[in-house]
């Protein structure tokens, strides 16, 4: 099994594709992020009938398949002639599929702050951003940090869905390396390792957060 | 004074209908780049070097076209079945693909003339006396069971009514035991035929013809509406023939005479 015909260079080009997976992930990641705190905002302002379109708009991004998503958003931008090339339509779609996940962990830890501590708040003579930054913010920060590190780890590995659109990620160069080498079980290994050195300091931050967070628990 | 305003409106009417528009050809060479549609797991025509770099008949055919247009060439992969979606979603602006010129294809995507032909090729061991094809009569020949070539010589072998056909599992077994003499000859297409002989694991055998079955014409496509770069196109591929970059490539890559990419007796 090591027996290999894997190169230095292969492996120089497999850790180009890694460094594709992270900037699609990264810029999905933070656009969708920002997204989803507005719309999460919104949602709990608004309250579920005046945001009702947004919410159907979103379900659509929870609920069809990614893989259908970024066929479809890329026959899109192609109709509409805007010319984007294969990383801007995947950062695209990619954002909006994380937005709408996020919109939820928003809305929900949000929910999870009582009431009660909020009247308080705004009966001290707090305005509605200050009790937002002061109060809201770091209740909920703590609720929502676990989901939102488990939806960036899952982004970061559905994120090899945008070899169809033609960009060579982490996946996309190991195809490309199982092809010409005909090693699959070795070459996917490697792959799976990298993914896996990729995640696991974010699930590790997240822990340390979390832990930093809660300092009485 | 009717007939003016009719006249006007007329005008207006055909300078709506008739807005200034760019072609692909135009948008080409505007962008300065060329995105070639390539499948990159079909050696001789596309592959990957040991560096994960793109080469083989139709990366070079690419290079070729991108440098008479003046822009630079880019290799988008793209495999069998992801080519003509790959230009309808616009990732890609000409398909330089290995691409058959059916008429099923034809009704979605615009075919220019064949730029490349698969003939049959035969391969014979050098020391069975087959030089052609009409020598394998009374010879035991064999091919992979099921592909085409193999259907048509086993009907041949039947039609000559001597000899013996021996159908194989896979291309390997037939290049093997026509080299170990337990064929005498086989038929496959030109590009495999050459390539095996190339790899120098077959000792005694040779390409010493062509077999007379349906070549496969292969064309380069793009959207069916762009004239402008489809003439552009068909004249390129007859230049690359009249200079001989058509068969300097051929003879890099695949090796042997290269094959006529015209059709007898019909125009186009």
């Amino acid at each position: 099994m090591f027996d290999t015909a894997l190169t230095l260079n292969d492996l120089l080009f497999l850790a180009q594709g890694a460094g594709m997976t992270l900037a699609v992930t990264a810029v999905s990641v933070t656009v969708g992020t920002i997204l989803g705190i507005l719309f999460g905002v919104l949602r709990f302002q608004f309250g579920p009938i005046w945001f009702a379109p947004l919410t159907f708009l979103l379900d659509i991004f929870r609920s069809v398949p990614l893989l259908i998503q970024l066929v479809l958003g890329n026959a899109l931008q192609s109709i509409l002639k805007l010319g984007w090339g294969p990383f801007t339509t995947s950062c695209a779609v990619l954002s909006l599929y994380t937005a709408a996940y996020c919109t939820e962990i928003v809305r929900g830890s949000m929910e999870s702050v009582p009431m009660t501590t909020r009247r308080a708040a705004r009966s001290l003579g707090m305005t509605w951003g200050q009790d937002m930054r002061e109060i809201v913010a770091p209740l909920s920060l703590r609720i929502a940090l676990p989901s939102w590190i488990g939806l960036t780890l899952g982004v970061m590995k559905d994120s090899a869905l945008v070899l169809w659109l033609g960009l060579i990620e982490l996946l996309r160069a190991s195809q490309i390396l199982v092809t010409r080498l005909q090693e699959p079980l070795f070459i996917l290994l490697i792959c799976g390792a990298i993914y896996f050195l990729l995640s696991f300091p974010i699930a590790r931050l997240g822990g340390h957060l979390e832990k930093r967070w809660s300092p009485h628990d | 004074m009717k007939i003016k305003a009719i006249t006007i409106g007329l005008m207006a009417a055909a300078a709506l209908a008739v807005p200034a528009k760019a072609d692909k050809l135009d948008d080409i060479i505007g962008s300065g780049t060329l995105r070639c549609a390539v499948v990159l797991d079909f050696p001789p025509m596309g592959s990957r070097d040991a560096q994960n770099n793109p080469v083989g008949f139709d990366v070079d055919y690419c290079n070729d076209l991108a440098k008479a247009l003046g822009v630079t060439a880019e290799i988008v992969e793209t495999p069998f079945p992801e080519r003509i979606p790959a230009l309808m979603s616009g990732r890609v602006d000409v398909g330089v693909a290995s691409t058959s010129d059916t008429l099923e294809r034809a009704k979605t995507v615009g075919m220019t003339i064949p730029y490349f032909a698969f003939e049959m090729a035969v391969t014979a061991n050098t020391n069975s006396g087959v030089t052609s094809f009409e020598t394998m009569k009374g010879k035991t020949v064999g091919a992979t069971a099921g592909t085409y070539e193999a259907i048509a010589l086993e009907e041949q072998v039947k039609a000559w009514g001597e000899g013996t056909f021996r159908p194989y599992q896979t291309q390997a077994d037939v290049f093997l035991a026509l080299s170990q003499g337990q064929l005498d000859a086989t038929v496959s297409t030109s590009t495999v035929a050459q390539a095996n002989v190339k790899t120098g694991s077959y000792p005694n055998i040779a390409v010493v013809g062509k077999a007379p079955f349906d070549t496969d014409y292969v064309a380069l496509f793009t959207n069916r509406e762009e004239y402008g770069l489809i003439n552009y196109l068909n004249l390129f591929i007859n230049q690359q023939v009249r200079t001989g970059r058509y068969a300097e490539l051929y003879e890099k890559w695949v090796g042997g005479e290269a094959p006529d990419l015209r059709v007898p007796g019909v125009y186009r």
